[in-house]
């Protein structure tokens, strides 16, 4: 196409400004004005809300990392298996099902899971209905890591499953059949073939689930009560919400942006390489 | 592509102990799955149901009632308004970035995709939080405006860039004709473009309306008090433990994004797929 002429150009960026102020305004300027808020109180320049985020959350920093790294293991270890086996033996039904988790919201994961993996949730009644479980069991998984891990995982599954599937997929099938021609099964051709050649994809899988996980909201918010550690997120909404201080939650906001970048830090590392 | 013509890949027969995995599979994967969410229809229809009952003692439709009245069907009704507004306001806005970066008509189009793509790079909530506290100096706090405007900041990402995808699939040697011939380049972009890109724009118009449907983050604080959606209603529901309140929304939350996986196996394209993981 001819080059644009400039007066066609100058419309083209009038057009484009509604969008980019949207942005601007909703994104761009709040975001600057979290690093700055993060460093003010009572309009002075200062660490105190960081020490404050140092004193009473360093170990829900902790905590939020240690369940991401829960529900980041337990999303690959079923997804990559799972993946592998069914780019190896094609099945549209379970395709299907793993698919199913894009399509339910957030929010609504976080009830689900609340209610299903309550002391006598459905997850029980389901177990007993099997006849795999006594009526007087309770289970106390819900409000803990492992109810939070298995919540994000069950949501992050489905997206991951997708990416790895596509990657998987990519591989081209003569080094499967050159694999089996040397005897290797199912396992081998996953762990020898198609995780090897797919790194990159999975390593991009990872970065994009553990963000997620580490800023995760609306599944813990629904799941968590009151008391013991809780994710970060929680701590900054509670604090902004409830006690209406935007400099330490905007502090914890910025400890979330690190934690965050530092994942894409290593995972850009991990492509220079 | 593998799989779609030759399922399996082995020549040999498959033994007994194969079947019975997969069958076996497909079990897990089915009460993995679909067991969270059968909960929910279960809580949805229990009218009464106490420990130690393993299940309802009463069943009926009382808390499904709620939503042809009262709170319920409000925010219901806010919520598809909302959607409505943000897809219609975020396809126009995104329409003429989309273009410019496809054909290049933009300078800097490149970095302005990118910047789209921030909302999705950067946790949301402590960004939420702040422009909550902007949006009070500018009385868009708990307005019907200001709800828009933030689930436009996320919903702006999917159409952008799906349709800077879409433009770029439609040959420039269509509408380089159409300007040969003599219409100007405006014209050609109304009768030419946006007509050939119409599939493109009703699937981003999908991924902005579900992603508007289901957005709680942005809502619920920039929202409160008065602006109250689907997923905010369904938040307090479970607060003050109305599980089965809470347990019909989700359901109906659910309608839409199921409706669309039914219909994306069958005509759109795998691509959209990944964007729902943010959803």
């Amino acid at each position: 196409m001819n080059a644009a002429r400039p007066v066609e150009q100058a419309l083209w960026w009038l057009a484009a400004i509604p969008a980019t102020m949207v942005i601007f305004v909703g994104f761009g300027l709040p975001l600057v004005q979290s690093v700055v808020a993060s460093f003010t109180r009572d309009g002075v320049l200062t660490l105190a809300n960081y020490e404050l985020v140092y004193r009473l959350y360093r170990q829900d920093v902790v905590y939020t990392v240690q369940v991401a790294a829960a529900g980041l293991a337990l999303t690959f270890g079923i997804g990559i298996p799972l993946s592998g086996y069914l780019r190896l033996h094609h099945s549209q039904t379970a395709e299907f099902l793993l698919k199913v988790p894009l399509f339910v919201p957030f929010v609504v994961v976080g009830h689900a899971m609340r209610i299903f993996l309550a002391p006598r949730g459905t997850l029980l009644v389901g177990l007993h209905a099997l006849g795999l479980a006594s009526p007087d069991t309770t289970l106390a998984i819900s409000e803990g890591a492992l109810g939070l891990s298995m919540a994000l995982a069950w949501k992050h599954l489905a997206l991951v499953v997708l990416l790895l599937m596509g990657a998987f997929r990519g591989v081209s099938e003569e080094y499967l059949e050159a694999a089996r021609g040397f005897g290797a099964g199912t396992f081998r051709q996953i762990w020898a073939v198609l995780v090897p050649m797919a790194a990159p994809s999975i390593g991009l899988a990872v970065v994009l689930s553990l963000t997620s996980m580490l800023a995760s909201f609306s599944i813990p918010l629904m799941m968590t009560k009151g008391s013991g550690p809780q994710m970060l997120m929680i701590d900054l909404y509670y604090r902004y919400g409830q006690h209406g201080d935007i400099g330490v939650a905007s502090a914890i906001g910025v400890v979330s942006y690190l934690l965050a970048a530092g994942a894409a830090y290593y995972y850009l590392k991990g492509i220079a390489r | 592509m593998a799989g779609s013509a030759t399922p399996n890949m082995r020549d040999r027969p498959r033994g007994l102990s194969t079947l019975v995995f997969r069958a076996a599979l497909v079990a897990v994967l089915l009460g993995a799955i679909v067991g969270p969410l059968a909960g929910l229809v279960l809580w949805s229809v229990a009218e009464r149901w106490h420990w130690p009952a393993m299940l309802p003692q009463q069943i009926g439709l009382k808390y499904w009632i709620r939503i042809t009245q009262g709170d319920l069907l409000t925010a219901l009704n806010r919520s598809v308004t909302i959607a409505t507004v943000t897809t219609v306001a975020a396809l126009v806005a995104a329409i003429p970035v989309s273009y410019g970066a496809a054909r290049a008509r933009l300078p800097l189009g490149p970095v302005l995709l990118m910047l789209f793509l921030l909302p999705q790079a950067f946790p949301q909530l402590p960004v939420f939080a702040s422009a909550t506290v902007l949006f009070y100096r500018w009385n868009l706090a708990g307005t019907f405006a200001g709800v828009v405007l933030i689930h436009m900041v996320g919903g702006l990402v999917y159409t952008v860039w799906t349709m800077t995808a879409v433009f770029r699939a439609i040959g420039e040697d269509v509408e380089e004709a159409a300007i040969n011939l003599g219409a100007s380049v405006t014209r050609t972009f109304f009768r030419i473009s946006l007509p050939l890109a119409f599939p493109g724009v009703v699937a981003s118009a999908i991924l902005v309306f579900i992603y508007s449907l289901d957005e709680f983050t942005g809502t619920l604080l920039v929202g409160a008090p008065y602006v109250t959606t689907l997923p905010v209603y369904m938040y307090t529901a479970s607060l003050g433990y109305e599980l089965q309140i809470a347990s019909v929304t989700a359901l109906v939350l659910m309608v839409p994004g199921v409706l669309l996986l039914v219909l994306l196996e069958r005509f759109l394209r795998a691509e959209y797929l990944a964007f729902f993981g943010r959803l």
